[in-house]
């Protein structure tokens, strides 16, 4: 069997007395689209924060692709092939489109940064690739729809070239129309760049036709695992849920 | 090298021609004045560098200007170095003084991270007059310190030529795709970490080069003016001059505190006969409000969006 793409063994986090998540233990393959559910306040997000460093476990480990990942910062796991968005979109709102892929597109070596021209050809076909028109690279964000702002998020993290990219509340905020697009991105990044996803949403209509495989958190706890039709039939599910 | 760039540098070359003839037509008093324009011009391009791109607001930097001040007094005062020695000497010390100011930038940011910059200006304003006064003067400082050059016209083309090389420098460094990474951090310095960069190294490269430009416009002022006290350099409307400079002018463009520091330091020698005492900042501190208010992005701004208009109208 091939090994994981990422490996998360009995996670904890806890804010005081707060437990966030209580021993969280999931693997995903490459290729794989895991959904990841709960109602709010399940831990969904932390379980994000902690697999990009921007929270430090209390304990648990992080594995990727074989490796202990717990010594890296943020920016060396996003080398590593790790990116995520946020339920919020957070561009460069003083920046355009392009620019913001270009951010995304930059080296650490500061000699390259210094030296080096931005790759406008490149920045303007990732553009592209999410569904701007060559109008909309060269505007601010300010000048953005919720669903474009989504397509930013997704073209800055196309940029950096990501092997697992970790969707939080992607469908948040979204028309229907807007969703069907970013579903369809979606589907067509992962076929031509065989991108692998952990996705969170509360939209449980959208997430169905995108994932393999779906995890239920509820305080912090894993609940169920398995068919997206399996978990949401699933009666400690709809309790703690769904509320019935 | 990008047509736009191209372009502007030729906005820079009429500028330095300009600026270079201007001794043939302007008295030695004004040039006096320009003089110090261009020391605060370096003063406040050393803190755009860093808290007008990176957003990490420095109330410190003339601890910066007094490391490189006193080093460089100290060498060649009190221990008779030559000063093509001492002054890179003291920019070296300047960037040794900005690694320490660097190291709160770790964990802290706004307004915390301004008053520790605050803090560092103070030690130092109170180490220079009680730690070794012997060596750096006490409060009365140190005067007889060797100059570079003398007379105004001399100091005008030395001065003007290190403001000019530094903006220029400055000027290309950001518009580098460095320069867009450090704004970047300014914005979002999370989602910098998120789009892989090391926001540490950036800013270390920020902090260095801000050092770098203050330890040189430090060096420079103490070797015009021949000598340096603590309460010339720790002065907190010598702190407030730079920031107001930067601001008025232009954060996080370079050009602006230019334009800043020529503003200023006009406004303030214009003031001089009405106002002849300290209340002239108070009057020049409602100018800069005012104009800040309007204008929040600076004169840099008001010139951008006049030329903007100017080539619609042409075409």
């Amino acid at each position: 069997m091939a090994e994981p793409l990422l490996e998360v063994r009995d996670l904890h986090k806890s804010f005081g007395g707060l437990h966030a998540l209580r021993g969280l233990t999931f693997n995903i393959a490459a290729g794989e689209t895991l959904g990841l559910i709960g109602p709010n306040g399940a831990g969904k997000t932390t379980v994000f924060n902690l697999i990009m460093n921007e929270l430090k476990p209390t304990a648990g480990e992080i594995r990727f692709e074989g490796k202990n990942i717990a010594r890296l910062a943020t920016h060396a796991r996003v080398k590593r092939g790790i990116a995520r968005t946020y339920q919020v979109p957070k561009p460069f709102g003083e920046m355009s489109v392009a620019e913001n892929i270009r951010v995304c597109m930059a080296t650490d070596d500061l000699w390259k940064l210094i030296s080096g021209r931005p790759d406008e050809a490149a920045e303007r076909d990732i553009g592209q690739s999410v569904g701007f028109t060559d109008q909309q690279i060269g505007v601010q964000p300010s000048e953005l729809s919720m669903g474009d702002l989504r397509r930013l998020e997704m073209a800055r993290n196309i940029a950096v070239r990501p092997k697992l990219l970790l969707l939080d509340e992607v469908f948040a905020g979204l028309t229907l129309g807007e969703i069907a697009q970013i579903s369809e991105l979606l589907v067509e990044k992962k076929q031509k760049e065989g991108l692998t996803y952990i996705i969170v949403s509360h939209d449980l209509r959208a997430l169905a036709p995108l994932v393999d495989r779906v995890l239920v958190l509820s305080f912090g706890a894993l609940i169920a695992e398995g068919s997206f039709e399996e978990v949401i039939n699933d009666e400690g599910v709809r309790e703690a849920y769904l509320g019935q | 090298m990008d047509k736009t760039t191209l372009k502007l540098l030729g906005g820079w070359l009429l500028f330095g021609v300009i600026m270079c003839l201007l001794p043939l037509v302007v008295s030695t008093g004004t040039l006096r004045i320009l003089i110090f324009a261009h020391f605060l011009a370096i003063f406040a391009m050393s803190w755009d560098i860093l808290s007008g791109r990176t957003g990490y607001i420095s109330f410190g930097h003339p601890f910066l200007i007094g490391i490189a001040g006193y080093t460089t007094a100290i060498l060649s005062f009190r221990y008779g170095v030559p000063i093509y020695f001492s002054i890179p000497a003291a920019v070296a010390a300047t960037m040794v003084g900005g690694t320490l100011f660097f190291v709160p930038a770790l964990r802290i940011r706004g307004t915390y991270f301004a008053l520790v910059t605050l803090a560092f200006m103070e030690i130092l304003y109170q180490m220079t007059k009680v730690v070794a006064p012997k060596v750096t003067g006490g409060t009365r400082g140190i005067s007889g310190i060797e100059t570079i050059v003398t007379g105004a016209v001399p100091n005008y083309y030395l001065t003007f030529a290190a403001m000019f090389v530094i903006g220029l420098l400055l000027w290309l460094l950001v518009r580098t795709r460095i320069g867009i990474a450090l704004s970047a951090i300014q914005m979002d310095e999370e989602a910098v970490k998120s789009a892989g960069l090391n926001t540490t190294k950036l800013k270390l490269f920020a902090f260095m080069v801000s050092a770098a430009v203050a330890g040189i416009g430090g060096a420079f002022y103490v070797h015009y003016l021949g000598s340096i006290a603590p309460r010339g350099i720790f002065e907190i409307n010598f702190l407030f001059t730079i920031l107001i400079a930067a601001l008025i002018g232009g954060a996080g463009t370079i050009v602006g505190p230019i334009i800043g520091a020529y503003f200023l330091t006009m406004l303030l020698e214009f003031l001089r006969p009405v106002l002849p005492g300290m209340e002239r900042y108070f009057l020049y501190g409602i100018v800069a409000l005012v104009v800040y208010v309007y204008q929040p992005n600076g004169i840099h701004s008001l010139l951008a969006s006049a030329r903007r208009h100017l080539s619609v109208g042409k075409s």
